[in-house]
């Protein structure tokens, strides 16, 4: 998932054209689509779980169909369906909040680093191609086991090892736009640095920070994931992740243990890649692709 | 025709008849294949008491007794001993004409060395009990006597490889033995000789031809592999033979048992307990009826079930019933602290704790434990289920093992967490710490900060006491304070179980899976 | 080179980690029953834990730069030897990896440009996208279960079968077959990933004006593919491969657990749950590393195939 840098500037008639050519990629649909759904599922979890996740019993490994347990029951008695809803909260949560981070994080980097350039770009940029360089996977279980898998923590890890991306198509962007006319404009007129940054050049920046936002969050959930796979997540709460941990001694037993969180990761995976193809198609439109 | 048929018939039946009734005659050759999670830190068994540096170095050195899969002891590199009457003496013949892998000669100082400058230094079961040691004295070449300051009815268990192997003093004398080059390939008196060390893969072992029993397997192979799924998958595939119950997931064992090549043992001679420690020290775990409250509140049987496989018991007091001449049915938890969820709760309002709005308690307890111990994690989230229904809100915090360490016997920082200990074969060895008097920093015993003068001196007579009818007396009265006070939740009885290919034969003489590999051999 | 902070950016960051971690790996070593104090402090003098941190940082780096990498708790081997002993098994599992993924990636890429908007495309657009959405370690698991339970074709881990020790040929037969399932759930991703950037490279070089000239010089279709079509794609697969290289590194660690491939990701596993403080800096910093160089070569290679990059 490496973005392209070459990103151009959207018109300026910007929402409506936008959203227009959004709706013609068939890919950001479907993908909207799905995110639609994971969100409504996560805000509804309560009212559609036939029961609590966290509530053991003694009903275990049943499989699917077993009664009042469509989706059968894990280990402890658990039932997975409930899991499988609540799981999309922990998901959404970390997901968003940590791609929030990240970009939040990314575009005031970027931005400074864009704007101001000299020393200050070039120690950004150092910092930047150190993060690229330790996989950020191997440093988020490092960090993780280390310190701990509280939810916020989680979102902290996973949110400020992802800035780099962001950061680097802001500054870019910011860069091309330094020299623009307007730009200059608004100089001539005295206005503060700051006040340029914000209102001028930021909402051209919107555009690419988006792609990445959504693609960010998928990444971000891919990650929370492989944490929880390794036993790394937040035991309090109902993950994925952490199903799919549990389910790693039991598979060969209960393959519904595995499948249905497993699925579900991969569509939410899919959902916001798919939004982020759409978006990136809408901001970039190609010749007959 | 049919009176040929009939006669083909009845030769079959008569030949097969016959090979049935002969027994199966050991062959030599072959290997055999065991599966272990992790490398071993080195194969000095004498520094460390891990489970994989066992499961390899247990062949390689010898002790001077064994244990027997009935828990009886038998001779090893001591062929007879004697006790004293006072039980402060004990004099041994040594196993005449054994040499090491090396060629060189095993006699009685080389028993002496390893006592008084490896195991009695270093060995975290062994040092305990060295402490006690009077003198060691070598009467001759192939004896040696021991004598004791005061007595400890467990020494003789102490003496097995796991506890006390003997190592080769012209190695190891006068240099660093816990840096020792030869830590890494090391020179015994057992039935396997090192042979190659691939970190992260495998060990091989080869047939020491001086051993004074006969030796089957040609080679002996220990294959890594850390995911415990993927052992079950190994054995029964056909690419590992044994593993053994520590590396054994408990809920992969029904599978297996309906598996025609894959051979089961159930119950172990050396019991192990699974146990909570509550931390006295923290408000309200230091009023006793908050323990009793969360004792009755905790459904063992459900742990049993769900987070063993069934492969255990419910724990029936403080030292279990592992041992039947130490348990007490005055103190039987099934009749103090049957699972009760009401009178949970009426303690617990007793001991002011009211309920508020939300059916919560002011209470809220973190419960720290192994996450890489599946069966550990599994109990912990039902005590945090069961916990939640009397409005005790339980914080699950699991962490790496250097952490939990830490948090638990270092610090110590937390409320509740689950262990498991092993007996080590007497409740003397392994069960009184748990209850014992003991200052923080030093790991793996009593992390609760419950200090009862009269249960330590209670817990000291018992090993010192060398029948068990007295002893169990002893550990009645022990067991009455205990019960009562609960300051550790014991959960469970471990059954372990151990798994092998059914072509291994010879299997399982000892009591532990580790050890005797020299009666197996391979069925072809 | 500006390579150099960058490595000792990373030695100063891993090291800053560990040392605000909680945790104290000398208990760990110690099994399961109370040490005695004195060997304790002998083993926490032995790795220099007793020392305040700046020097140890000091120390580490002074180490480093003369390609001392310390001395791992848990095996009591020089750190060095050991990763590098496992650095071969992880870089066979990845070049297999990728090489898969580039060959088939590319592959599905030219088949669906070449075939747009068929049920081929729609088909191998699919593919992609079930690639790089589903976790590999996920997909790790269904294919032990797949291929080596019930099928019972494969074997379920390791590199090598241990009862039997084969030479030469066998060996390496042996080896591929243990190699083929960890290979495959690795590659999953990054087929996806090239052959989705293969098609849309493809696509937008054969709509530039050079194509059409070729054809118009009456040049078989297939050449034209294969000569320029092709060349164009290159680009988006070396970009891949060596950009995302920190990636792979990553995914490997997963399936290397999953599979008990013993490489440098199960080392860096086992050595996060012992806490083994000089391994888990050492492979760190020689991932870093390898990191570093790949995308020099990376960058070296783009150059070279692009004919519109100059440096």
């Amino acid at each position: 998932m490496v973005a392209d840098e070459s990103v151009e500037t959207p018109s300026a008639s910007g929402g409506r054209e936008f959203w227009r050519r959004f709706r013609r990629s068939r890919a950001g649909v479907v993908g909207l689509s799905l995110v639609v759904l994971l969100i409504v599922v996560a805000l509804a979890a309560p009212l559609l779980a036939p029961r609590d996740p966290q509530t053991t019993s003694m009903t275990t490994l049943k499989p699917p169909g077993t009664h009042g347990h469509p989706l059968g029951t894990d280990n402890l008695g658990r039932d997975i369906l409930s899991g499988v809803l609540w799981g999309t909260r922990v998901s959404l949560t970390v997901g968003v909040c940590a791609a929030a981070t990240a970009v939040l994080l990314g575009v005031f980097i970027g931005s400074m680093a864009g704007f101001y350039g000299g020393w200050a770009d070039a120690v950004l940029g150092r910092v930047t191609e150190l993060f690229q360089v330790i996989p950020r996977f191997v440093l988020a279980l490092l960090v993780v086991a280390l310190f701990g898998s509280g939810l916020w923590k989680l979102i902290a890890v996973i949110g400020i090892l992802s800035w780099p991306q962001a950061a680097r198509v802001v500054r870019g962007q910011v860069m091309a736009l330094r020299g623009a006319a307007y730009v200059d404009a608004a100089r001539v007129l005295g206005l503060r640095n700051a006040r340029i940054i914000f209102s001028e050049i930021l909402p051209n920046v919107l555009a690419p920070v988006v792609v990445i936002g959504s693609l960010d969050v998928a990444g971000s959930i891919l990650l929370e994931a492989s944490l929880g796979f390794f036993g790394l997540g937040d035991p309090n709460l109902v993950s994925w992740g952490m199903m799919l941990n549990n389910a790693q001694a039991h598979l060969r037993q209960a393959w519904w243990m595995s499948v249905f969180p497993g699925l579900g990761i991969s569509l939410a995976v899919l959902g916001f890649n798919l939004m982020g193809d759409g978006l990136n198609d809408a901001a970039n439109p190609r010749l007959g692709v | 025709m049919r009176t040929r048929m009939m006669a083909v018939f009845l030769v079959t039946l008569l030949a097969t008849g016959m090979a049935a009734a002969t027994p199966a005659e050991p062959q030599r050759g072959g290997s055999a294949v065991v599966a272990i999670g992790s490398d071993p830190e080195t194969l000095n068994l004498g520094i460390t008491t891990g489970y994989a540096v066992g499961a390899v170095a247990a062949s390689i050195f010898s002790g001077l007794v064994w244990i027997d899969a009935r828990g009886e002891i038998q001779p090893g590199l001591a062929t007879s001993w004697t006790t004293s009457p006072d039980g402060l003496s004990y004099a041994f013949e040594l196993r005449r004409g054994v040499k090491w892998h090396d060629g060189r000669v095993f006699t009685a100082q080389d028993v002496k060395f390893t006592m008084e400058q490896v195991t009695g230094l270093y060995h975290g079961r062994f040092r305990p009990a060295f402490q006690n040691f009077e003198a060691i004295t070598v009467t001759s070449p192939q004896s040696i006597k021991i004598t004791l300051k005061r007595p400890y009815a467990p020494l003789l268990r102490l003496l097995t490889v796991f506890d006390c192997p003997i190592l080769p003093r012209h190695v190891y004398q006068g240099e660093d033995i816990t840096r020792h080059s030869r830590n890494n390939d090391p020179v015994g008196t057992g039935p396997f000789k090192f042979r190659e060390w691939v970190r992260g893969d495998r060990l091989v072992l080869e047939r020491n031809d001086a051993y004074w029993d006969p030796v089957y397997l040609d080679r002996l192979i220990f294959r890594i592999i850390p995911g415990a799924a993927l052992r079950v998958t190994a054995l029964e595939v056909g690419e590992v033979d044994m593993v053994a119950d520590f590396y054994l997931p408990k809920t992969d064992v029904d599978r297996l048992k309906r598996n025609p090549n894959v051979r089961l043992r159930l119950g172990q001679p050396i019991p192990s307990m699974g146990f909570m420690f509550i931390n006295a020290r923290r408000a309200p775990l230091d009023n006793p009826k908050v323990r009793r409250a969360l004792a009755l509140a905790i459904n063992r049987v459900q742990i049993v079930t769900q987070a063993m496989g069934n492969l255990a018991r419910p724990a029936r007091g403080p030292f279990g019933d592992g041992f039947k001449w130490a348990f007490s049915p005055e103190s039987d938890y099934n009749r103090l602290y049957p699972y009760n969820v009401e009178r949970a709760n009426a303690l617990l309002d007793e001991a002011g704790l009211p309920r508020g709005a939300g059916g919560e308690r002011p209470v809220r307890l973190r419960m720290v434990y192994d996450a890489a111990r599946a069966p550990i994690a599994a109990a912990a989230a039902i005590i945090r289920d069961n916990l939640r229904a009397v409005g005790v809100t339980v914080d699950l915090q699991p962490m790496d093992r250097a952490v939990m360490i830490e948090r638990i016997y270092t610090r110590p920082d937390y409320e509740l967490t689950v262990q498991t200990f092993t007996s080590g074969g007497d409740p003397a060895i392994g069960y009184h710490r748990i209850f014992a008097s003991a200052a923080p920093g030093v790991p793996f015993v009593n992390a609760t900060g419950y200090s009862n003068p009269e249960v330590d001196s209670l817990l000291s007579r018992a090993a010192e006491v060398p029948e068990r009818a007295a002893r169990g007396k002893i550990y009645a009265q022990a067991s009455k304070i205990l019960a009562a006070d609960v300051p550790t939740l014991m959960l469970f009885d471990e059954i372990g179980v151990d798994a092998s290919r059914a072509t291994l034969r010879g299997v399982w003489i000892g009591a532990e899976a580790r050890d005797r590999w020299d009666a197996v051999w391979v069925q072809k | 080179m500006q390579a150099v902070p960058l490595l000792l950016g990373v030695i100063v960051v891993n090291f800053l980690l560990i040392s605000l971690a909680p945790g104290d790996p000398v208990a760990t070593l110690l099994g399961e029953y109370p040490a005695p104090p004195e060997y304790v402090a002998q083993l926490r003098r032995e790795f220099g834990l007793d020392r305040p941190a700046p020097m140890r940082l000091a120390l580490y780096a002074w180490n480093v730069a003369r390609g001392e990498l310390g001395f791992s708790f848990a095996y009591r081997l020089p750190v060095a030897a050991l990763v590098a002993g496992r650095l071969g098994n992880t870089f066979l599992l990845m070049v297999t990896a990728l090489s898969l993924a580039a060959l088939v990636g590319v592959g599905l890429g030219v088949t669906a440009a070449r075939r747009r908007g068929s049920g081929l495309d729609t088909a191998a657009t699919g593919i992609s996208l079930a690639g790089y959405s589903i976790p590999d370690f996920w997909l790790s698991q269904l294919l032990v279960l797949l291929f080596a339970v019930f099928l019972g074709w494969l074997p379920a881990q390791g590199i090598r079968s241990v009862r039997e020790e084969y030479t030469g040929l066998a060996a390496f037969l042996d080896t591929a077959r243990h190699l083929i399932l960890p290979a495959a759930a690795l590659s999953f991703r990054y087929t996806a990933l090239i052959s989705r950037l293969t098609r849309a490279s493809m696509l937008e070089a054969m709509s530039q004006d050079f194509i059409l000239a070729a054809r118009a010089r009456g040049l078989p279709e297939r050449l034209v593919l294969l000569q320029h079509g092709l060349r164009n794609a290159a680009l988006p697969v070396v970009t891949v491969i060596g950009y995302n290289f920190a990636f792979v590194l990553a995914g490997s660690a997963l399936v290397e657990t999953v599979f008990g491939w013993p490489g440098v990701g199960r080392l860096l596993y086992d050595a996060i749950l012992q806490r083994d403080t000089p391994v888990l800096l050492g492979v760190l910093l020689m991932v870093s590393a390898t990191v570093v160089v790949v995308n020099l070569l990376t960058d070296l290679l783009y150059a070279a195939l692009d004919p519109r990059v100059r440096y």
